[in-house]
């Protein structure tokens, strides 16, 4: 290995003079897509939401004006928590499913191809389409449920005019969304592990229960960092399906701050304070991921470095 | 305790319990997959009456009609057109952007290069609803409402990152050296792209363009913020815009609509299936 040779070799001439850029001209392309209009909308936004809009789109500079004037609004605090509960609710049982649907689809045997492959399949479906899906699993007359109900005598529920079982049901769908692929990616932890410390624990006579937490989750922490990232993200940026479900009711019952952020910007044309409610979202989900990052991703590489 | 026991009884939960745990869980997942899609595909196979008279699963008898329906409503053809259109762009143009840029990641050191790459990271933990609000009012001034052009740049901005982030990943775990003996050959840099690169990498590829088609055929916030004239609407938003505009609803045609939609989609992962499976096991696609 006397000589090393340069990834670009143009020939001598005129080409070496662009060498350094190459790489430049590689990145740049997408870049300027994405912090076009990726970078401009969040700035765009942050800007938009010290302004004030008339229904001519004519802004005037408010300062932080619509920050507190939305600080105080009830609905928006209503909003506010509505959301945190429904996104800590989701993260728990979204969770606790794709660990269980990872678990069997790494146990399974007989059918794994399958099963695997038909567990992605609700992934590809839109959340329009997964919202319209519930609506008529759960829909009073016609839904799978109360059909399924008629047929053992018992009484009709409307599902979707109560708002405890409507916030439940947008919880379901949004869980039957994400969960594929989260469990497909606890499933890729799963794999790492290598089978022989299941063996030498199983021979140390540990249980089931104490394998799965002493052995199993510390060596999947990374993936389930990234799954923990996944769902969050999904939880807290839901809202096409439930806009689609419930249209945030009934009663307001299911009106995140996503629904009330499109309401507010594009029913009542008051995009300062549609843009305050981006800023929130952005920001939550910002922190949220960041702490992820920290304890899953990072703590277990300067674990894994240390341990070398 | 129960593991301390030693009656039969007991012995007989150690080695079945887990097994029954197993298949009980399995049995759920199915079911729970299933149920959604299959309640459609079912309804919409139903007379809109037997639908609301919720008496049996099946349908009395199987019945076209709904899709006949969806299939001859005046604008059908516009939105599927509008959905394709849009789709084959925004998979084409980030995917081709995704591959330079992940392949100058993935095999130059530059200044700037780990900043670079996090801008890439970025947009991928902003929810996308939430620039619904700044993008409608950049847009506006620029005069691109119910423009193509307006949902293709918006729907590349958000596929190059995810593309990009699955590449540079695939394009890393390809040993230099194999690179430099095709230098050493005398191939240059788009052929060692083209007859190197990309083949070894082809499962990337391959899933890279699948999410890209999926995040496209199956956009939504965009598309409502962006677009407000009814030939402008895509599959989803037209989807969603049946609830207002049937005033009883036909549940029927609801549900054929829907699986009209999901449809092209789900056959493209039936096809290509096990290279996206087995990409995001791997841990190669991170959201």
């Amino acid at each position: 290995m006397s000589h090393t040779t340069p990834m670009v070799e143009d020939g001598p001439t005129g080409a070496d003079r662009l060498k350094p850029f190459v790489p430049y001209l590689l990145v740049l392309p997408g870049l300027l897509f994405v912090m076009g209009i990726l970078g401009y909308a969040v700035v765009g936004g942050i800007i938009l939401s010290l302004n004030e809009t008339d229904m001519f789109m004519n802004k005037t500079f408010v300062g932080l004006k619509n920050y507190i004037d939305v600080f105080a609004d009830p609905r928006f605090q209503d909003a506010m928590v509505r959301t945190l509960s429904f996104v800590v609710i989701s993260i728990v049982l979204g969770i606790f499913m794709s660990m269980s649907f990872a678990l069997v689809l790494y146990k399974v045997v007989r059918g794994r191809r399958f099963f695997r492959g038909l567990s992605l399949v609700p992934y590809f479906v839109s959340g329009i389409a997964t919202a319209v899906m519930f609506r008529f699993i759960f829909t009073t007359s016609g839904g799978f449920v109360n059909t399924v109900l008629a047929q053992l005598g018992l009484p009709a529920q409307s599902w979707l005019g109560d708002p405890t079982l409507a916030f439940a049901v947008a919880i379901m769908a949004n869980c039957w969304f994400m969960v594929p692929f989260a469990s497909l990616i606890l499933l890729g932890g799963l794999q790492t592990i290598d089978k022989d410390l299941y063996d030498a624990a199983a021979i140390d006579g540990a249980n089931p229960i104490q394998i799965f937490f002493r052995i199993t989750l510390p060596l999947i922490k990374p993936m389930l960092g990234v799954s923990l990232i996944w769902v969050s993200y999904i939880s807290f940026s839901t809202f096409d399906i439930v806009l689609a479900l419930t249209s945030g009711g009934p009663l307001k019952a299911t009106e995140l701050v996503s629904i009330y952020m499109y309401e507010l910007a594009f029913q009542q044309l008051n995009f300062g304070q549609g843009a305050v409610l981006m800023v929130v979202l952005l920001v939550f989900n910002t922190v949220l991921s960041l702490i992820y990052i920290k304890i899953f991703v990072m703590g277990d590489r300067r674990h894994s470095e240390a341990g070398k | 305790m129960r593991v301390q026991e030693s009656g039969p009884m007991a012995l007989l939960f150690q080695r079945l319990g887990p097994k029954v745990l197993i298949w009980l869980t399995l049995t759920f997942l199915v079911i729970w997959t299933a149920t959604p899609i299959i309640w459609a595909i079912l309804s919409s196979f139903k007379d809109p009456l037997e639908i609301y008279e919720s008496k049996s699963l099946l349908p009395e008898v199987w019945r076209l009609d709904a899709y006949r329906k969806v299939l001859s409503m005046p604008g059908f053809g516009t939105w599927l057109m509008n959905s394709i259109i849009v789709t084959v762009v925004a998979t084409i143009v980030p995917l081709i952007l995704a591959i330079l840029a992940a392949y100058g990641f993935a095999r130059y050191a530059f200044k700037f290069r780990h900043v670079l790459l996090l801008l890439y990271l970025i947009p991928r933990i902003i929810p996308r609803v939430s620039l619904i609000v700044p993008l409608n009012d950049l847009m506006s001034d620029l005069g691109l409402i119910n423009t193509y052009s307006v949902l293709f740049i918006t729907y590349i901005a958000s596929a190059v990152p995810l593309a990009t982030w699955i590449l540079v990943g695939f394009f890393g775990s390809i040993p230099k050296e194999i690179e430099e003996s095709a230098t050493l050959d005398g191939a240059n840099m788009w052929n060692r792209l083209r007859h190197v690169m990309l083949p070894m990498a082809w499962p990337g590829v391959v899933t890279a363009a699948v999410l890209c088609l999926r995040e496209a055929w199956n956009e939504f916030s965009f598309v409502l913020a962006l677009v407000n004239q009814t030939d402008m609407r895509t599959l989803p938003y037209q989807l969603y815009m049946l609830k207002d505009s049937m005033g009883i609803q036909d549940y029927a045609v609801y549900n054929a609509f829907t699986i009209l939609t999901v449809l092209p989609l789900l056959l493209v992962y039936l096809l290509l299936e096990r290279k996206v499976v087995d990409s995001i096991v791997s841990g190669a696609v991170k959201s």
